[in-house]
């Protein structure tokens, strides 16, 4: 059981806090409601870019790490395709210097001209180093745009393409700034051992000025039912032929998400769940084979990836895996695995309720949803699944016209 | 008001009270660590085995590591699986030069029932045939991809260069997967799984009479005498290359021998390391990063081995970049050597070093760590507390002796892919 108290302030940033006095630690966490979804179609890869800069300096401290770190602290950042999310981990008895250090980034930025240029080049270097000079590392650049017709998901947060990095201009990412960085459009959630009777006062000292412009509107983006059977083949320098099948879903806040994260745990992930039992042990057609959902806030990918063993090919992996799928529509998974899965998931729960940061951010991003109580009904919503739950999505999911793939072949063996 | 351009006034940590775990002798040389005030249902257990690469050849000691939990004679891997499953346990199992570390994590009501499930899966191992191919075939596929990633091939050779000419710099090749029987496994697993346990650490608030059971379950299996790890390491210096055909990056590795925490120097250099490169405003990352934009990191390390340990700066830069790089660590390494720190830059250090001392303190898994981080060289818990001591009295002409004395651009092995 996660306890936090929730309020707004007039500017519209809404605050959570959540007391532990069994830590010496505090804390700060801010998720901004914007993320590579919210970006134009020809300059994507600019929720991410912008994360950057926000380590560049704010209006009145040149150097946010510095103070952080006089302070004890530390800090880092995440961006995905719904949203970026900052945290200050730093001892509690300083947590004055995280609000002044937060409050002061979301007040404006310094956007000095050797931030943005040097920010730029640090990016085009992650975006060689994760997506491009790593065997499949580019798989989701082929992946996404095959998988959505409409909906700004068809991009990767790094960007489409490094080109969009390479020209961004300096006024591109102040208009970005005043759009979505405003109070309204972002969460504060602080937790640790901070003073229960000083905090609110703290807040409002550093974030109540701070001027409150509407939150954004976003458009409603309607990403079409899928009507047929997709594929895309590339050639690659890798060492075997991978396999990436994305089944459009539902969205985070449907029961669709906890559908599909029991269904992907229990045919994909690790030695006992169906597909590795199947497809690597008795047939030996793959050398590994997995299963995950994205979890995206809208539409949804579940997803089951792989390599082919050397010497088998694409096609009897393909039929013997739909024979698979179609069995799992009749039967579903089975109770006993259902049980297993329920199990294993309050297990991972009680372990990652025990971190700071994770309920930091969990509570922020279950506010985001919709409603910070959420992170205490988790377990319960897992709970009431049943096998039949199951294989009903099955029907729904595991349908050729719902499919993507994406081959990735050996230039060696096409050769 | 507040005043926007003023940082608030911080207080620095001077005391941190670590928690030490009970200790109980299951014979001279084995003990269980038993951190018991846990405040929520979570348990984790660690069982350590003499059985790392240093025992046999590598590829042995990884296939074996990797297929203990592969079947015995009552049960098959699947079976042994869902047991641990059914129990909503995980387990994670590590291996390196100096052992196997197996961890188990469960809710507390499970911790018994699923270490029960898993240690008899791993004492009565049989390696089917089936499974040993089946991991080999696996494991083989893995290397054919690492292969085609730059960190991979410079790790590689920098293990050669620091570990030079002594079995640590042993490496694994594609040949190695077709060089290992099912005997090699069962010799290897007689040796050092049978009777090699000789560390436990458990957090939890279990019950006294589980903690018995468990002591009875491992006491057949403990080592009767005291670990030996080799020390005698002396990293080959020069410059080293990887050819690596049509990569957009290549990646640096620099660094030389060193030491563990039972060293004089151990509190000296780790300082002097947190400032050249294991923090975010480190010299490193301020000038290779945020000054000049070359990497999306850079990080120094200072590894620790049983009876030695190595210095390491490892980072990926695009392929126009590698010798501007070098020059530039080079520069950083020389400023250090020649020129003492200023006193705010030592001060930003030691305070964020404090910050991160209270955090890995902060909650009964990060205290046995800690603990067991110093306990692995025959320390205690006041190794910290002396650390805290040397972090405010520290100077900066102690870190420029330090830099004179370890960091000096000759003496590393530099290793880049090109």
């Amino acid at each position: 059981m996660v306890d936090f108290d929730r309020y707004q302030l007039n500017n519209g940033l809404t605050i959570i806090l959540h007391h532990d006095s069994t830590t010496p630690m505090v804390v700060v966490n801010v998720l901004y409601d914007v993320g590579a979804r919210d970006e134009q179609d020809q300059k994507t890869g600019f929720a991410h870019l912008f994360e950057h800069l926000m380590f560049g300096g704010s209006i009145n401290i040149p150097e946010f790490d510095t103070e952080l770190q006089k302070a004890g602290g530390e800090s880092n950042a995440f961006t995905s395709n719904d949203l970026t999310n900052y945290y200050d981990i730093i001892p509690a008895q300083n947590i004055e210097t995280a609000l002044w250090l937060e409050s002061d980034r979301m007040l404006s930025l310094a956007f000095t001209e050797k931030s943005f240029e040097v920010q730029r080049n640090v990016v085009i270097e992650e975006f060689k180093q994760r997506y491009l000079n790593q065997p499949y590392g580019d798989v989701w650049l082929h992946l996404r745009p095959l998988a959505y017709e409409n909906h700004p998901y068809k991009w990767a947060t790094i960007g489409k393409d490094i080109s969009h990095i390479e020209n961004a201009k300096m006024e591109d990412v102040k208009s970005f700034f005043k759009t979505f960085y405003t109070p309204a459009n972002a969460i504060l959630c602080i937790s640790g051992n901070f003073n229960k009777h000083s905090i609110r006062g703290q807040v409002e000292n550093y974030f109540g000025d701070i001027p409150g412009n509407p939150k954004p509107n976003r458009p409603d983006f309607i990403e079409p039912q899928q009507e047929k059977y997709k594929s895309k083949d590339i050639y690659s320098d890798v060492p075997a032929g991978a396999f990436y099948y994305a089944f459009k879903m539902g969205s985070r806040k449907s029961k669709e998400y906890y559908f599909g994260d029991l269904m992907s745990d229990a045919i994909g992930k690790e030695n006992t769940s169906l597909l590795n039992i199947k497809l690597k042990k008795e047939l030996e057609l793959v050398s590994e084979i997995n299963a995950f959902i994205t979890g995206s806030i809208d539409c949804g990918l579940f997803i089951i990836s792989g390599k082919i063993t050397k010497g088998k090919g694409f096609e009897e992996l393909d039929k013997q895996l739909w024979k698979i799928l179609d069995e799992i529509k009749i039967s579903g998974v089975g109770d006993q695995k259902l049980n297993a899965l329920k199990n294993k998931i309050q297990t991972a729960k009680a372990f990652q309720e025990q971190g700071l940061l994770n309920r930091s951010i969990n509570l922020s991003y279950f506010e985001l949803l919709g409603d910070a109580e959420d992170i205490n009904k988790e377990n319960a919503r897992y709970k009431e699944i049943k096998n039949n739950d199951l294989s009903l999505f099955a029907k729904k999911l595991f349908v050729k016209s719902n499919c993507s793939l994406l081959k990735v072949h050996q230039y060696d063996s096409e050769k | 008001m507040i005043q926007r351009n003023r940082a608030p006034l911080t207080q620095q940590i001077d005391k941190i009270d670590f928690i030490c775990p009970k200790e109980i002798w299951i014979n001279p040389h084995v003990k269980f660590l038993w951190m018991e005030q846990v405040p929520n249902q979570t348990s984790r257990i660690d069982l350590y085995f003499d059985a790392g690469l240093r025992k046999d050849r590598n590829i042995v000691a990884s296939i074996c590591s990797a297929l203990l939990l592969s079947g015995t004679n009552q049960k098959t891997s699947t079976q042994i699986h869902s047991q641990l499953d059914e129990l909503g346990s995980y387990f994670d199992i590590g291996l390196s030069h100096e052992g196997i570390l197996i961890s188990v994590f469960a809710l507390k009501t499970n911790l018994l029932e699923s270490v029960e499930i898993l240690y008899d899966a791993i004492q009565n191992v049989i390696f089917p045939e089936k499974e040993i191919n089946e991991m080999i075939n696996e494991r083989r596929e893995k290397h054919k991809i690492n292969e085609k990633k730059v960190s991979f091939l410079s790790q590689r050779k920098f293990q050669e260069k620091i570990f030079y000419d002594t079995p640590y710099s042993e490496l694994t090749n594609l040949k190695d997967y077709d060089q290992i029987s099912r005997n090699d496994l069962i010799n290897f697993h007689k040796q050092n799984i049978k009777k090699g346990l000789y560390k436990i650490a458990l957090v939890g608030s279990l019950e006294e009479k589980e903690i018995n059971s468990l002591i009875h379950l491992f006491k057949g299996n403990c080592v009767k005498k005291k670990l030996t790890y080799f020390s005698d390491f002396s990293n080959q210096p020069g410059v080293f290359t990887v050819p690596m055909d049509s990569a957009l990056q290549s990646a640096l590795r620099v660094g030389k021998t060193m030491f563990n925490k039972s060293h004089t120097d151990f509190y000296d250099f780790s300082i002097l390391n947190t400032v050249l490169g294991d923090y975010f405003g480190s010299r490193l990352m301020k000038n290779i990063r945020e000054d000049k934009g070359y990497t999306y990191g850079i990080g120094s390390a200072l590894v620790e081995t049983g009876a030695s340990g190595y210095f390491i700066i490892g980072s990926e830069v695009g392929i126009e970049h590698i010798q501007p790089t070098l020059t530039e660590i080079k520069k950083e390494m020389d400023l250090l050597c020649e020129k003492e720190m200023g006193a705010n830059e030592l001060d930003i250090v030691k305070n964020y070093l404090f910050g991160q001392m209270l955090k890995s303190a902060d909650g009964p898994y990060a205290m046995m760590d800690l603990f067991l981080s110093v306990d692995a060289y025959m320390l205690n818990i006041d190794f910290y507390n002396h650390y805290i001591t040397r972090i405010h009295e520290i100077t900066p002409e102690d870190l420029r002796n330090m830099a004179n004395k370890y960091l000096k651009w000759d003496s590393m092995s530099v290793v880049h892919t090109i």
